[in-house]
């Protein structure tokens, strides 16, 4: 899954693009998690409203 | 009254979307300073101390370039070596190097070599992908290429089949005569001399399988 980076030059979207799995795995964490977080102060308002 | 969903809820939506677009704003921009610092333009100096660039100065075309695999990146790399003549001088300054690939890249848009062949991925696969034309051991000194045009360097064949490419039969595809002109010829091969020095990440993918390509053999 993690290669040792080969990249001419040395970038953070040579990291990212060096596997499948890579990308895949930072866009969930940073989509996926905030959005948790979101849900979460959401149902807390909803259920201070109700 | 039925106790309401996250999931129904617009503000929960909302917030997700602000979020996503945001942050995907944000890494697009990041992105795009990225690779413009990527493919910016070597020096000179670079060139000169051996700082590899992935699209070098102008002036390499005063220097030998070789594709050579390369192991650990799983794909074949255009080498810069020492230093070779072109069109008998290998001391072409930047700004002569510079204007020459200029002259160049305005013939290639001129007389629309993209029509038929590729550049860098641009272009279409009627006619030889030209990315690494350069490298193509049929322009070499054993190359078919070199022999059908009588000239003694890879510069001056190239330069003399561009100037009167249908003289010389070669595919059943044949190049037509596109009225080059003697100068506009020597700019068109620096600039492909020097497109072969970019390094494309192994573009194209099955130029490495083509006999004699790579590390000269």
């Amino acid at each position: 899954m993690f290669e040792p980076f080969v990249d001419v030059v040395p970038s953070f979207f040579g990291w990212l693009n060096q596997g499948p799995l890579t990308l895949t795995i930072f866009l969930h964490t940073v989509i996926v998690l905030p959005m948790i977080w979101i849900y979460k102060q959401e149902k807390a308002r909803l259920e201070q409203e109700g | 009254m039925a106790k309401k969903s996250v999931w129904s809820d617009n503000r929960f939506w909302q917030r997700s979307a602000a979020w996503i677009t945001g942050f995907a704003s944000v890494l697009l921009i990041w992105l795009t300073f990225d690779s413009m610092g990527q493919i910016s333009m070597g020096t000179d100096a670079d060139l000169q101390s051996g700082v590899t660039k992935r699209v070098p100065a102008p002036t390499v075309i005063n220097y030998k370039i070789t594709y050579e695999m390369d192991t650990k990146r799983g794909h074949e790399v255009p080498v810069i070596g020492e230093k070779e003549k072109f069109f008998g001088r290998d001391d072409w300054s930047e700004e002569e190097a510079a204007s020459l690939l200029h002259l160049g890249k305005l013939g290639s848009q001129a007389k629309n070599c993209m029509n038929c062949h590729t550049l860098l991925g641009n272009g279409a696969y009627y006619a030889p992908d030209l990315t690494k034309a350069w490298l193509d051991p049929a322009w070499g000194p054993t190359g078919s290429m070199q022999a059908m045009t009588g000239k003694n360097t890879k510069e001056e064949a190239m330069a003399e089949f561009l100037q009167h490419p249908s003289t010389y039969p070669t595919h059943a595809r044949m190049m037509p005569n596109l009225g080059i002109t003697a100068e506009e010829a020597k700019g068109l091969v620096a600039f492909l001399k020097h497109m072969s020095s970019i390094d494309t990440n192994g573009f194209p993918r099955n130029f490495g399988r083509m006999q004699g390509a790579v590390n000269g053999k």
